[in-house]
């Protein structure tokens, strides 16, 4: 397995916890995380190891959708794969994200195997 | 002829200030009874004035409320989650030690014991799993204080246009007033999803991986286009 670091943003500690503990739970176990939108750009600016994203999309200050659509924007890291972990799972908000360009898309709850599964065919395909 | 006229006249005005008396005592009675009736409803309009501005400064509590439920709650599954990362170290440390234990005698039984550490450790992940309730839950209290806010944002302009506001300011809810908790609900009030629910249904998901293939179908396709010309 390639090893990858992971920028886990969520407002919600528990579930930045929860992420991390399910990303330890197959295998990956290097992360940083940030509490919104605003500080996982600033995090991005100050690491360039960082090489997969996984974010929230109800957030303060930035929302995950106004981070992706920065991301893409971005030359420097904008073509980081961007998974979405997310309570939005109406059909008008998987289209919305997807035209943000995310590479996919996951509805709370999760299972590590969902994780999972997304990650490997982000990784797949880029 | 002027003295008749004048005489006419002066009779004229005397019958229209009868007919005025006798309108007069017509109408004492109705404007007796809008007096009654101004007397009983005055009170009524001060006591549900009174009753608005009372449940009006209330509702900063219920928010509060609904903000301790939140907060605690997180409280409770931090907690939740130190007792499980510290039981996946325990798990650990016990298969380590069934690791140096195992003999060719005792293979079945370490074996036998291996599956129960790891039912343990699945049974724990799938713990961790259903710990993702306290975030749907706190964006689902999140959008009821939010509708706690509306509410109270339409009474506090109600009790301003009756003039009452001047006489007992009503407290504003303010989300990071919680003393003594850290909630990250305080900071992040307002950015929730209304419609968050905890449904471990794979239908969501389905639904997801429909469109997420439809929608690499359509790049796909849009690619070879580009590349065909």
């Amino acid at each position: 397995m390639t090893q990858k670091k992971f920028l886990v943003v969520d407002d919600s500690t528990t579930m930045r916890r929860i992420v991390a503990n399910s990303l330890k739970a197959i295998g990956y176990t290097d992360f940083v995380e940030a509490g919104d939108g605003r500080e996982a750009i600033s995090k991005l600016d100050a690491d360039s190891t960082i090489n997969f994203i996984i974010t929230d999309w109800n957030m303060p200050e930035v929302s995950g959708l106004e981070l992706v659509r920065s991301i893409r924007s971005n030359d420097k890291y904008g073509k980081l794969p961007i998974l979405m972990v997310t309570t939005r799972g109406l059909k008008e908000d998987i289209l919305e994200a997807l035209q943000a360009k995310v590479n996919n898309y996951v509805v709370k709850p999760f299972t590590p195997q969902i994780l999972r599964e997304k990650i490997d065919q982000i990784l797949a395909s880029i | 002829m002027d003295s008749k006229n004048s005489m006419e006249n002066v009779f004229s005005k005397l019958g229209d200030l009868k007919q005025f008396f006798v309108f007069g005592q017509k109408i004492v009675p109705v404007i007796q009874k809008i007096i009654d009736f101004m007397s009983d409803i005055v009170p009524l309009l001060e006591n549900v004035n009174n009753s608005i501005q009372d449940s009006t400064s209330k509702i900063p509590k219920a928010s509060n409320q609904i903000n301790s439920v939140t907060s605690a709650n997180e409280i409770a599954t931090s907690e939740i989650l130190d007792i499980i990362d510290d039981m996946f170290v325990d798990l650990s440390t016990i298969k380590n030690g069934l690791a140096e234990l195992k003999t060719d005698q005792n293979s079945e039984k370490i074996k036998a014991l291996n599956e129960v550490v790891e039912k343990i450790e699945m049974d724990s992940s799938r713990i961790t799993i259903s710990l993702q309730v306290q975030d749907i839950t706190s964006q689902q209290l999140a959008s009821v204080n939010h509708l706690i806010d509306s509410v109270q944002d339409k009474l506090s302009s109600l009790l301003s246009d009756l003039g009452k506001q001047q006489d007992k300011p009503i407290p504003k809810f303010d989300p990071n007033s919680i003393t003594g908790q850290d909630s990250d609900y305080a900071l992040s009030n307002g950015t929730f999803n209304e419609n968050a629910r905890y449904d471990r249904s794979t239908e969501k998901q389905d639904l997801v991986d429909t469109l997420v293939l439809e929608n690499t179908k359509t790049s796909q396709e849009e690619i070879d286009k580009l590349f065909a010309k």
